[in-house]
């Protein structure tokens, strides 16, 4: 059974901190989209390390690393298909229900 | 749950089965998260305008300083899992006592920011008020974040309480013996501060340039 | 943890030794904890029955005139919540399953004995929610709690119901976190996933199903509760919300808990039938590969169910194709028990009739459900007895005539005595003819245009409607026949032999009713799953 280094677990804590910085500051620059892409793929890959470092995934067995990934996986499908249809739907709200002004 | 189950064959056998145990939950966590996730995606490009202004109205100083103390609250339970891999006694519930008061830090500014909130009218059920024409996509964007960071910090008093039971036990138990739990313990632990990583920038950072 | 049970064997079953109810009830055992789930379960399922009588008694006639409307409403709504989450997805899982996969695998106990206590108490607690909902008054939303009518529209107590609903969701993640746990880490040495018996296999996979699914059912009604509470919510229109995503939420769980339902009803099937045709199963790899490959597509083809309610024709036709696929591993199955059969020496002994009429009525609830998978034949059929008669099919005809046939199968097993035979293969006959009877005269009544979920008809739908009813009345007989006999049999029934079928499988070396700790030793596993040999005939 092999420790994780207490250097390991600091460099990766420092790395976290550095993206947090690093999220928050771009949130101040105007990048339209590109904002929430840079938002989503920090969280994304401070997570990933959490996950493979303080949860030690990276020494994992299969199995493991199968369960952790599964519900990712089929989150994603559960987006996706929604996504489809939500994207690609015609609205017609019922006259007397109509939703509030600001809608898309 | 402190000898070993006559039904393992190996305390190597147990150890597995609880690592694929916790991780199996933590995958049900996840999709019990989803559909928020999913309900603000969807409201979030119906409403662009009003998640951006509902966004702005959150405290992103105490949301900034939360998430470092989360992060921090994370490496101080590796730490911990470390030092009871490693038999240290002492340091382990020294360390698991630091990562729940972190939590406790973490949980009591959740709690001013709350409060700020509810004095400034963004509790949605509760006389709620924004400005003219954004009010409606502003409620539902502080319906999902009550939501969102209420299930967070019930999640986190669980772990707090967890933590804390573990440096209680070490006293009397050795860290031999308690490393599984404060291992699984950890993972429960890290998830959490996984799912507000990813709750800070969708509900604080909405467009803030 | 104290009183460790030791690991020498002792002849005492686990009936045995701790009578007192109390025992009973902080049991750790698997067996017993499988026994609390089957007396519970058959609780629910009997009241679950009479709700449906009172509703098949109502449409004998056209006019209301047993119950109004609104009692209508809440009687299939009390149905259908309680056969679905009440009965349904615990039955085999939480009984047979729970009883059988340690036994199968060679295990003594489940990966987690205490969660599987937690289990059955969440059941319990969150029927008790049911329970109060039906005296409080009933819910009148239909069982798939349909925003916002479930959110604005309904006066009932929508808030108790989904509670209870919410609660049993946990205790059915609680099952499949042990399964899949137990079934990756304690498999006796040389028991390797090709060696698993299929029920196993159903098993593990309905089981990433429960845990992958499940959560997401609570998630939506816990959103549904916050709009009825707080008037802010993200499903109703009126509120800004998307009706149409408590749809999807509902439904990506609500259709894959179909094969939570039936795929351990093919896990029972896929061990009966090579026994009684003394055959082993035809095709066992592509078997397992199917019962993975339905649980896969499962989670693809949820929008099947929302052809018409303004979803994007889009996403309508890729769901269609979708729901298409799944009838091909569904078929292999249906193809390997029939390839199983051929040239076999089969016994018409009562489980095997259950197992029959399972692939029977399973094949033609699954062909139907094609129908209603095209999207253009789907316009015409939606919300007319013709789904109703479909799902009953996979339901009642797939998965209630599995569990009975598992039930028959295991029961020696189970309770160390044998059921009058004779008894049960006229039960077997019973449920079969009363079930069609009740379900088919439904097909054409859908076809007719019948729309479901209401308490008065047409004059002209009245003759199919009577045949239904008389079905429903021998159906009823059909179930209370099983129940009589075996508590019986568990009470005065002979002895049973350990192996009373001659079957394969390491739930039979062990003696009936099993050892509190399964097995005397550890079993070793050498040989492949369903070693039956066909007696010599010559052609």
């Amino acid at each position: 059974m092999k420790v994780t280094s207490i250097q390991t677990l600091l460099a990766t804590w420092g790395g976290l901190l550095l993206l947090l910085a690093l999220t928050t500051a771009s949130a101040y620059v105007h990048l339209g989209l590109g904002n929430l892409l840079l938002n989503l793929g920090i969280a994304a890959i401070k997570v990933a390390l959490i996950a493979a470092i303080f949860m030690h995934l990276v020494r994992s067995s299969v199995t493991v690393r199968l369960a952790a990934s599964a519900a990712l996986f089929f989150l994603f499908i559960l987006a996706f298909l929604f996504f489809g249809d939500w994207l690609t739907r015609p609205s017609n709200p019922a006259p007397w229900r109509a939703p509030p002004s600001d809608a898309r | 749950m402190s000898a070993p189950a006559a039904h393992f064959e190996t305390p190597q056998n147990r150890r597995e089965a609880a690592e694929l145990g916790i991780w199996v939950f933590l995958a049900t966590e996840l999709m019990f998260f989803g559909p928020l996730f999913l309900a603000y995606a969807a409201a979030r490009l119906s409403y662009p305008e009003g998640f951006a202004e509902a966004s702005r109205h959150t405290d992103v100083v105490i949301g900034t300083a939360n998430t470092a103390v989360l992060l921090t609250s994370s490496l101080f339970m590796a730490l911990a899992s470390r030092s009871a891999q490693l038999g240290r006694r002492r340091a382990a519930s020294l360390l698991l006592f630091i990562t729940a008061l972190l939590g406790t830090a973490f949980l009591v500014l959740k709690a001013m920011e709350y409060f700020d909130e509810w004095q400034q009218h963004l509790v949605p059920w509760l006389d709620f008020r924004f400005e003219p024409g954004l009010a409606h996509p502003a409620s539902l964007f502080y319906l999902l974040y009550f939501a969102m960071t209420g299930l967070h910090a019930i999640h986190l008093t669980i772990g707090i309480v967890l933590v804390l039971v573990f440096a209680w036990r070490l006293r009397s138990h050795s860290p031999a013996s308690m490393r599984l739990q404060i291992e699984n313990g950890g993972l429960y632990w890290h998830f959490v501060d996984a799912m507000w990583v990813f709750l800070y920038p969708l509900l604080y950072l909405v467009e803030r340039a | 943890m104290s009183a460790e049970p030791s690991r020498a064997f002792h002849p005492e079953s686990y009936l045995h030794g701790g009578d007192t109810f109390v025992s009973w009830l902080t049991t750790r055992d698997h067996k017993r904890i499988a026994l609390l789930y089957m007396i519970s379960i058959t609780g629910f399922f009997f009241l679950g029955g009479a709700a449906a009588t009172i509703i098949r008694l109502e449409l004998l006639t056209p006019n209301a005139d047993l119950v109004d409307a609104d009692t209508y409403n809440e009687l299939f709504t009390a149905h259908g919540i309680i056969m679905v989450w009440f009965f349904l997805i615990p039955s085999i899982p939480a009984t047979l399953g729970n009883f059988l996969i340690p036994l199968m695998i060679g295990a003594r106990e489940v990966a987690f004995p205490r969660l599987n206590l937690a289990s059955w108490y969440l059941y319990t607690l969150g029927g008790l929610f049911v329970l109060g909902t039906l005296i409080a008054g009933g819910v009148d939303t239909g069982w798939t709690f349909y925003a916002p009518l479930s959110t604005l529209f309904s006066h009932s107590h929508v808030e108790l119901a989904v509670a209870g609903v919410f609660i049993v969701g946990f205790s059915s993640i609680l099952t499949g976190l042990n399964f899949i746990v137990t079934v990756h880490r304690l498999r006796a040495p040389g028991m390797t996933w090709f060696r698993l018996p299929l029920f196993v296999w159903a098993n593990y996979a309905t089981s990433i199903i429960l845990v992958l699914a499940t959560p997401v059912l609570a998630m939506t009604l816990l959103l549904i509760v916050f709009e009825r509470v707080t008037g802010i919510g993200v499903f109703d229109p009126a509120l800004g919300g998307d009706p149409l995503l408590f749809q999807h939420l509902f439904w990506f769980y609500s259709h894959p808990a179909v094969y939570i339902m039936v795929l351990p009803a093919m896990g029972v099937a896929s061990e009966i039938i090579p026994c009684f045709a003394r055959k082993p199963i035809f095709g066992y790899r592509t078997m397992a590969y199917a019962i993975l490959g339905i649980g896969m597509i499962g989670f693809l083809v949820w929008g099947h169910h929302m052809f018409v309610s303004g979803q994007s024709m889009y996403a309508s036709v890729v769901f269609s194709l979708l729901s298409f696929l799944v009838a091909i591993p569904s078929a292999i199955k249906v193809f390997n028990w029939t390839a199983t059969l051929y040239k076999g020496s089969i016994l018409f002994a009562s489980p095997m009739l259950y197992a029959l009429g399972f692939v029977g009525l399973f094949t033609i609830g699954g062909l139907t459900g094609l129908f209603l998978a095209a999207t253009a034949l789907d316009v015409h059929l939606t919300d007319t007895y013709f789904v109703i008669a479909h799902f009953h099919y996979i339901m009642v005809g797939g998965t209630v005539m599995a569990y009975l046939g598992g039930l028959h199968f295991w029961w020696p097993k189970i309770v160390g005595r044998v059921y009058p035979e004779t008894w049960a293969r006229i039960a077997a006959i019973t449920i079969f003819v009363g079930f069609n009877l009740t379900f088919f005269p439904q097909y054409l009544l859908g076809v007719l245009g019948m729309p479901r979920r209401y308490h008065v008809y047409a004059p002209e739908y009245q003759l199919l409607n009577e045949f239904s009813s008389t079905g429903a009345g021998i159906l009823a007989v059909g179930y209370l026949l099983p129940l009589i006999y075996l508590i019986w049999a568990m009470l005065r029934g002979a002895q049973a032999p350990d192996n009373p079928w001659q079957a394969t499988g390491l739930e039979w070396q062990t003696p009936s009713p099993p050892p509190q700790e399964n097995f005397e030793e550890t079993p070793r596993v050498s040989g492949e799953p369903y070693a039956y040999e066909t007696p010599e005939r010559n052609a």
